[in-house]
């Protein structure tokens, strides 16, 4: 049985002005590397230590996409998963997998070089489906070029336009949001004044690539010694290739309570509404998850309000809409900075929209985060439904867990055993402590699967 | 410069950069799946290494198979040096 929810369809009228446009879906996580490619950051090895598990995110998207949808994956969903998805009551689409799996140009690349599943899209294209990326860049675009799959969102100039960190940074002045004390850069010679500057402020200051994503291309420099470091390396990269490009936000790090993720959307015609806020929960600096509702006073939520109109009405300007979530904070003086960065594509709590909606009891409370765990091997669906117990089962009266993401358990399987393994998961009870002691519960029930490890 | 001091000079930097001591470290510690490394902390640590043993680096040619483990990046920082004294 299927539950009707709205997050979904609410996102289709918005963007396409009708609930029932039947959408394909594409989660090409980490598309800020197509979009940075003319943009370069911090020095970088070409080394991926989690490739494998972002691949795998893309499942997340089964539990966003409706029955009617269809999800484009580079390998089918585990059968034990997918019977588990359907279990939750949201139905489960019609999976589109690529002829082979994905490479460095990801999923998108991989349905490109699939000539058979081009031919199905062309096919959905007659019958009024659009194609639903996370994020257009060139590569989305191309599928759209030639399949005639109209994308549902802006195209990929748009994207690469609103999703810099400095146009974030810029935005904010202009506005007169709030900033973190800092500066753009795009050359060495900025880079150089900035970490000057930062470090005489008292620093430490944080370095982010423009186009960064998900804890990469950041660096915390702390001492003047390790701004010379960077700008050593830096220096020898413009040298060698007679370009000082770099372009990066150079921040303060500022004491704060906790980071706050919101979500808006912009419907195609303008109209801006506000999604969700929630707050980051973490543990001995470690981020463990978002938390909502967030801890804000009433004050406070009007001003993130009052953030999310002007920010909606600039990015509509600038030829955006669809989907924005942003970063902020609550600095420990209990200062609201609306705009860390803006990030105009899906976000992780996007995926979660449907979920939420369908389990989140009325005054309740949600935890969206994954558990990591070290596999001596890899590890089955059954098993880990085995070792849940009841906790495996669907949420119920505000109160359960639904397992979000699977595939990324045993993304690493491949590498030398041990591997690290991550379950996504979305936690729903009454308050706060329930809600603590039902994560501990989770927790317990999977480490039983986990083997022990040394530390050198 | 000796493949141990090598292997020490990089202990010395995984400290500063995972901020705990390390030590013991053998030739086959992975540094993603065991010491839990980054690209973020790789960029660190070839920071810190540059300085340890008076090395110059270029991040953009290393490749993943110089980062397999303890070992593999020890040979890769002698390969380095021989080739600067070597010009």
């Amino acid at each position: 049985m299927t539950i009707g929810t709205a997050y979904t369809a609410d996102l289709k009228e918005a963007l396409t002005g009708d609930r029932s446009t039947r959408l394909v879906w594409l989660c090409n996580f980490e598309v800020e590397n197509q979009w940075a490619r003319d943009y370069p950051g911090l020095p970088a090895a070409r080394v991926s230590t989690t490739a494998a598990t972002v691949q795998r995110m893309e499942e997340l998207g089964a539990l966003l996409a409706e029955p009617t949808d269809y999800l484009l994956l580079d390998r089918p969903l585990d059968a034990g998963y997918r019977r588990y998805v359907e279990r939750l009551g949201l139905g489960a689409p019609t999976e589109l997998v690529t002829r082979a799996p994905a490479g460095a140009g990801g999923t998108s690349q991989a349905v490109l070089d699939s000539p058979e599943l081009l031919d199905r899209l062309r096919q959905l294209a007659k019958d009024g489906a659009r194609l639903m990326p996370m994020g257009n860049s060139l590569l989305e675009q191309r599928i759209s070029q030639l399949t005639g799959l109209a994308a549902a969102v802006p195209d990929a100039a748009a994207y690469e336009r609103v999703n810099s960190k400095i146009y974030s940074r810029r935005l904010a002045g202009e506005l007169g949001l709030r900033e973190v004390p800092g500066s753009c850069c795009t050359t060495v010679a900025e880079l150089r004044a900035a970490l000057a500057q930062g470090l005489a402020d008292g620093g430490p200051v944080i370095v982010k690539d423009a186009y960064g994503v998900s804890g990469k291309g950041l660096l915390v420099v702390d001492s003047a010694t390790k701004a010379e470091r960077l700008l050593r390396m830096v220096d020898r990269r413009a040298q060698k290739t007679g370009d000082d490009a770099i372009h990066v936000v150079v921040e303060r790090f500022l004491p704060k309570r906790f980071d706050l993720n919101y979500q808006f959307t912009i419907e195609r015609e303008g109209k801006v509404r506000l999604d969700f806020v929630k707050e980051a929960i973490t543990a001995g600096g470690v981020h463990l998850g978002h938390v909502m509702p967030p801890d804000l006073s009433k004050a406070q939520r009007e001003e993130l309000a009052r953030a999310v109109e002007l920010l909606g009405e600039r990015l509509y300007q600038d030829g955006f809409f669809g989907v924005v979530g942003v970063d902020a904070l609550l600095g420990a003086d209990g200062l609201l900075y609306p705009v860390l960065e803006i990030n105009a594509r899906l976000n992780m709590s996007s995926y979660q929209g449907r979920v939420t909606e369908r389990f989140l009891g009325p005054g309740g409370t949600a935890l969206a985060r994954h558990y990591p765990l070290r596999l001596a091997e890899p590890v089955s669906f059954e098993q880990v439904a085995d070792a849940l117990g009841d906790l495996a089962d669907p949420p119920a009266g505000g109160t359960g867990l639904a397992l979000t993401c699977f595939g990324t358990l045993n993304a690493q399987s491949s590498a030398a055993e041990p591997f690290d393994g991550r379950l996504y998961a979305l936690l729903f009870a009454a308050d706060r402590e329930q809600l603590g002691l039902l994560d501990d519960r989770v927790a317990r029930a999977l480490a039983r699967l986990s083997t022990p490890e040394g530390t050198p | 410069m000796e493949r141990a001091s090598v292997i020490s000079a990089i202990e010395q930097a995984l400290s500063e950069v995972l901020e705990r001591p390390v030590s013991g470290l053998t030739e086959e510690i992975r540094l993603f799946e065991d010491l839990h490394l980054d690209s973020t902390s790789i960029l660190e640590l070839l920071m810190a290494l540059e300085d340890a043993v008076d090395l110059s680096v270029d991040p953009e040619e290393l490749d993943m198979d110089d980062f397999q483990s303890v070992g593999s990046l020890a040979g890769y920082v002698l390969s380095q040096q021989a080739a600067t004294s070597g010009r």
